[in-house]
């Protein structure tokens, strides 16, 4: 519950005006509905009571018929502007969460972003905020509209027709409403949550079934990996039809509220009209106020089924929105240190959380402007640590790294990138075209320089023939092989203009023609960068300036 | 045990075919028809149970309004002093009733649909895990379609359908009711009700476009944020986050709007039931009370109406009324699911190209490996023809783009040709031998992926042996003959670590060498493999080619995808890839 608070004010920052606003419809259209309809039964039985005693022409007809109407079209008025002011202030909130966690996130330390890239941290991140708009919409609004009306009525019932009444009334439906809400509440939180969890694995499992299909395939195990995904499915409809049976009970007992409060009035109506001390008009009230409060309870169904899936949910969501800002960063760019080597690294050690052996035991190197260092290892052997090091990706446990005379840890982030440029060994690319992909490096560039660089590395030709800078790329880049995803990742970077760039195993993938014609182009269009890169083909090692084998 | 679920699957998915390709709602219902309409039944009766449960208020209402003016109630039942608590008991009685039947009502359709979306699901994981990504949706799509989008068709099995069936029986029955008491209160629930069905329909044609609208993009806004959230290293690499942040909360702010728009529709359209709804109840009431006052003089029988009457059709009105806007909040329900059945139907009707066969374990193919192809094209690209004997070793060569990796997908069953055929073990490759097939081969791509699952079952094909201990003997081999073992040692957890869809942090180069020893362990006939040996240093390359070499030696046939010169010249044989 508190983080769902926790997440509710944060939400109510944002949009607070239109939530009252909401807020007080909600209570507005509760109170005209029970009114309405208490007012009709009055006005019928104090009509007929009138006719009875042949005093009808005396009898005011036109105040409460007036009233009647006037509730009855206000209510549904009242009703809109309600339904739309409250969904349009959570979707605002929503969005801004949404914006705000992306955000957040690409703040984050690189491993966490690594871990991020599995289906199902990004799932649950997706699926959390889309089910937090139940917070404010099938809970808090709806509890709190439903409760002020109760409490409305019963002071009103209490007025008119005796405070018996009124306390029967007000008193059944806030201590049941809120009884059934707190129990059912509570019995659905452990399915709810499971419920969840299982959809979590179907989804992870529907997305790896999807993405390593032929594999499996090809080692005969579809139909076994298809079964398991299935049985995700077959544990969660287990937990909902649980959650279903409480959500069904809830409903029963709210039903059964509706009727007690409606019977308990009608018969301390009665009795009160058999003892002469109230009129049967308004005897009359206290069952109709009673029947038409039912409308205040029947959001608590809802909200018994979905506390459990919003709870878990705001717990997941509400640590990321806690204050706390990207962390910091130095503020003023560095000079340069005229005559420093680019990039220089000092006694680096680099271990792997929890390995035995350093990774890095006290690597010292340096590389000068426009020079080219290759760095041979075997496979593992630490060229790709060293990159992500000399990128800032990763922190050295000992030693330093500089560029260009400064320690990387003094440079503001936005300059650093600006100076240093990494291709990993496995870029990512997104969906959208091949020119909106190089615009994320050089958002100003026009489409003449864009084709330079594809030009540069040799990937012009292929993307020519199939459309272009405007050729579609599917999700994370499909529709190019292998080796075209990496060379437009080079040219992504190369966009970029940097002082020094990384590059992991830059020609994998390419055959020798296309990976000697690429290096040189890569050269040539940076004459005074360094570049350091992750060799291990021979083509790539010959076109270094120095070799420093790991 | 869980093969044989699936197996009843695909049957039942068989039978679901037409209706999916079909798109329409109700012959997606069919299955569950029948335990719907007894649902739906139950509903009705609850509420046929109102009116009775309303004229016993009416009645204990009535009775204090004579009782308090005369005060000697003549002693039958109907009207001495115990008749307003008979009818408060049957007041009560009656409402527990009515919540009782609703509620078995709403049990039996929430059991029908959660079992009729249980079956959609089962078929279209079945689909997804069968058919071709290339062609359809992507991953992400995919399993928000399978996941909860599908639950989008159980709202409008369990509210949509009782609620039609409420609408058909009670208006009717309540207006009769009223029309035996009153021909201006019937009069006036003709004149409002008919006109919401007409209202409904404008404006649910409307709603419709607008929520089947909003579902694609719902779709794809989740792809486009999961797309991002996957790149976010990249992107702060080019320092682009903020620039990709911004798109989406471009991206996010438009769907906010559009949904708005759907939204604005929708409630109008229920604003518009509620109103006629509202002015139909306070004609029923004003007149009513006109009526029993005296000042009224027509529309009922006998002149004007008793004061019973009077509270009765005051209680009546609003159920006239309720199953009709239950339905009109339904049929958003009914768009939802529209939406949902229109996706399933593209998703069946479109150009996906399903792999040959099950992909099911199955017993090996007689006969020699031999592979022969014949006038093999495949979109624009081309194959000369081609003969692998069994046993040779062969390295297929040709720039990137030239379809290497095509060709062994191919060969493999894994994707379809446009034209030509391919001959494997002396007979035609197709749906019907392509399990036996692979159970024969074993494929090593270049662009590994993972499902989510551990290691140690990944590289046994799943089947685990007895402990840990057992299948890292076992394995041991075949992760040496690939260089992976290293690979292995530096993962936290070894042989359990599970990999997830991206490989953990594996490298590209060790991801697929941890493919390549699976290949290897499962000790194929014919072993496909798509450069094996991209990303290694000389050394581990080397190692590699040994462990490909060693397999070919017990006779295995060796194809291999490379562009890795010192590879290609350990084969027999060079084939060039002539693409395009």
């Amino acid at each position: 519950m508190r983080a769902i608070l926790a997440v509710f004010r944060a939400i109510l920052r944002a949009e607070r005006a239109a939530f009252l606003r909401g807020a007080a419809l909600a209570v507005c259209v509760a109170a005209m509905g029970a009114a309405l309809l208490g007012l009709s039964g009055w006005f019928i039985v104090a009509a007929g009571a009138a006719g009875l005693a042949g005093a009808g022409a005396m009898f005011d007809v036109f105040r409460p018929s007036a009233a009647v109407r006037f509730l009855a079209l206000g209510r549904a008025a009242a009703r809109y502007g309600e339904r739309l002011l409250t969904h349009d202030a959570t979707l605002r909130a929503l969005t801004a969460l949404r914006v705000r966690l992306l955000a957040r996130l690409a703040a984050a330390p690189f491993a966490k972003l690594e871990r991020l890239r599995g289906a199902q941290a990004l799932n649950r991140l997706t699926a959390d905020v889309d089910a937090l708009d139940g917070a404010p919409l099938r809970l808090i609004l709806p509890v709190a509209a439903g409760a002020a009306t109760q409490v409305a009525a019963g002071l009103a019932l209490g007025w008119l027709a005796g405070p018996a009444i009124g306390l029967w009334v007000a008193g059944l439906h806030l201590a049941g409403g809120g009884a059934a809400l707190l129990i059912g509440a509570q019995a659905a939180r452990a399915p709810a949550r499971r419920a969840e969890r299982a959809l979590q694995a179907l989804r992870a499992r529907v997305v790896g079934l999807v993405r390593a299909r032929e594999q499996l395939a090809a080692a005969g195990r579809l139909p076994a990996q298809i079964a398991h995904a299935l049985d995700a499915d077959r544990r969660r409809r287990t937990d909902r039809a649980r959650l279903d049976r409480i959500e069904r009970r809830a409903g029963l007992a709210l039903d059964a509220l509706t009727l007690a409060a409606a019977c308990g009035a009608l018969a301390l109506g009665l009795a009160a009209v058999a003892s002469g001390t109230l009129d049967p008009a308004r005897a009359a009230l206290g069952p109709f106020v009673a029947l038409a409060l039912a409308e205040t309870l029947a959001p608590l169904r809802r909200a018994v089924a979905d506390y459990g899936r919003i709870a878990d949910a705001a717990g997941r969501v509400a640590p990321e929105l806690g204050g706390g800002t990207a962390p910091a960063s130095p503020a003023a760019a560095p000079g340069r240190v005229a005559g420093a080597a680019a990039l220089a690294l000092d006694r680096v050690r680099f271990s792997r959380p929890g390995a035995a052996a350093p990774v890095l035991a006290g690597l010292s190197l340096r590389l000068a402007p426009g020079e080219t260092l290759a760095l041979t290892a075997p496979s593992g052997g630490g060229k790709s640590t060293v990159l992500a090091l000399c990128a800032g990706m990763l922190a050295p446990d000992a030693g330093a790294v500089r560029l260009f005379g400064r320690d990387l840890a003094a440079w503001p982030e936005p300059s650093l990138r600006a100076t240093v440029a990494m291709v990993p060994q496995r870029p990512a690319l997104m969906r959208g075209t091949v020119r909106e992909a190089l615009r994320l490096a050089a958002p100003r560039a026009d489409d003449a320089t864009l084709r330079d660089a594809l030009e540069t590395v040799a990937l012009w030709p292929a993307v020519a023939l199939r459309g272009g800078l405007d050729l579609a790329l599917g999700d994370r880049g499909a529709g190019l092989s292998g080796g075209e995803h990496r060379r437009l990742a080079l040219a992504r970077a190369l966009l970029r203009r940097p002082a020094a760039m990384l590059l992991d195993e830059p020609t994998e993938g390419l055959e020798a023609a296309t990976a000697a014609k690429v290096l040189a182009g890569l050269r040539a269009a940076l004459p005074d960068a360094a570049f350091m890169i992750a060799a291990h083909r021979q083509a790539e090692v010959a076109w270094a300036d120095r070799i420093l084998p790991l | 045990m869980s093969v044989i679920p699936a197996v009843e699957t695909s049957r039942e998915m068989a039978c679901d075919h037409g209706a999916l390709a079909r798109g329409t709602l109700d012959a997606l219902a069919e299955p569950a028809r029948r335990p719907l309409r007894r649902a739906a039944a139950l509903g009705v009766a609850a509420g046929l149970l109102w009116p009775a449960q309303a004229a016993a208020l009416a009645w204990a209402l009535a009775w204090a309004l004579s009782g308090a003016l005369s005060d000697a109630p003549t002693g039958s039942l109907w009207n001495g002093a115990a008749a307003p608590w008979i009818a408060l008991c049957a007041f009560a009685a009656l409402g527990l009733a009515r919540a009782g039947l609703a509620s078995a009502g709403q049990a039996r359709a929430f059991r029908a649909a959660e079992g009729l979306v249980g079956s959609l699901r089962a078929g279209l994981v079945e689909r997804a895990g069968r058919g071709s990504a290339n062609g359809s949706a992507g991953p992400g799509a995919l399993a928000a379609l399978a996941g909860e989008k599908l639950d989008l068709l159980a709202p409008w099995l369990t509210r949509y359908g009782p609620a039609r069936a409420r609408a058909m029986v009670l208006p009717p029955a309540i207006l009769a009711l009223a029309l035996s008491q009153s021909w201006a209160v019937a009069l006036v629930l003709l004149v409002a009700g008919p006109l919401i069905p007409v209202f409904m329909a404008l404006v649910g044609i409307a709603a419709r476009e607008a929520s089947r609208r909003q579902m694609v993009e719902v779709g794809a806004l989740n792809d486009l944020l999961v797309d991002r959230l996957s790149a976010l290293p990249d992107l702060r690499l080019l320092d682009a986050q903020d620039r990709a942040g911004a798109d989406f909360a471009r991206a996010a702010e438009a769907l906010r709007a559009r949904t708005m728009a759907v939204l604005a529709v929708a409630f109008l359209s229920s604003t518009v039931l509620e109103l006629f709804a509202a002015i139909g109840v306070a004609m029923v009431a004003v007149w009513c009370g006109f009526s029993v006052l005296g000042v009224i003089g027509w529309g009922g029988w006998s002149g004007g109406v008793t004061p019973f009457a009077a509270i009765w059709l005051l209680l009546l009105a609003p159920e006239f009324f309720q199953p009709l806007r239950d339905l009109a909040a339904a049929w958003h329900d009914r768009a939802a699911a529209e939406a949902v059945a229109a996706e399933l139907a593209a998703l069946e009707n479109g150009t996906s190209r399903p792999l040959l066969g099950a992909g099911a374990a199955a017993a090996p193919l007689d006969g020699p490996a031999a592979i022969r192809w014949r006038g093999l094209r495949r979109g624009s690209i081309r194959w000369p023809d081609g003969d692998i004997a069994p046993g040779e070793r062969v390295a297929l060569v040709g720039p990137s783009g030239s379809g290497k990796t095509t060709l062994l997908r191919l060969v493999a069953g894994l994707d379809r040709p446009d034209a030509g055929a391919i001959e494997v073990a002396g007979r035609a490759l197709d749906d019907a031998c392509a399990d036996a097939w692979r159970a024969r081969l074993a494929f090593a791509p270049q662009t590994p992926a993972f499902a989510d699952e551990s290691l140690r079952r990944i590289l046994t094909d799943g089947r685990l042996g007895t402990n840990a201990e057992a299948d890292a003997a076992a394995l041991a081999p075949a992760l040496a003959a690939a260089g992976a073992a290293g690979v292995v040692a530096t993962l936290p957890r070894g042989l359990l670590a599970r990999l997830g869809e991206s490989g953990a942090g594996l490298s590209g180069g060790e991801a697929r060498r941890i493919l390549l020893a699976r290949a290897l362990h499962a000790r194929p006939d014919v072993l496909l493999a798509d450069e094996p040996t991209a990303d290694l240093d000389a050394a581990t390359a080397a190692t590699v080619a040994e462990g490909l070499l060693a397999l070919a030696a017990t006779g295995a046939t060796l194809i291999v995808a490379t562009h890795d010169a010192a590879l290609a010249a350990r084969m027999d044989r060079v084939i060039a890839a002539a693409g395009r």
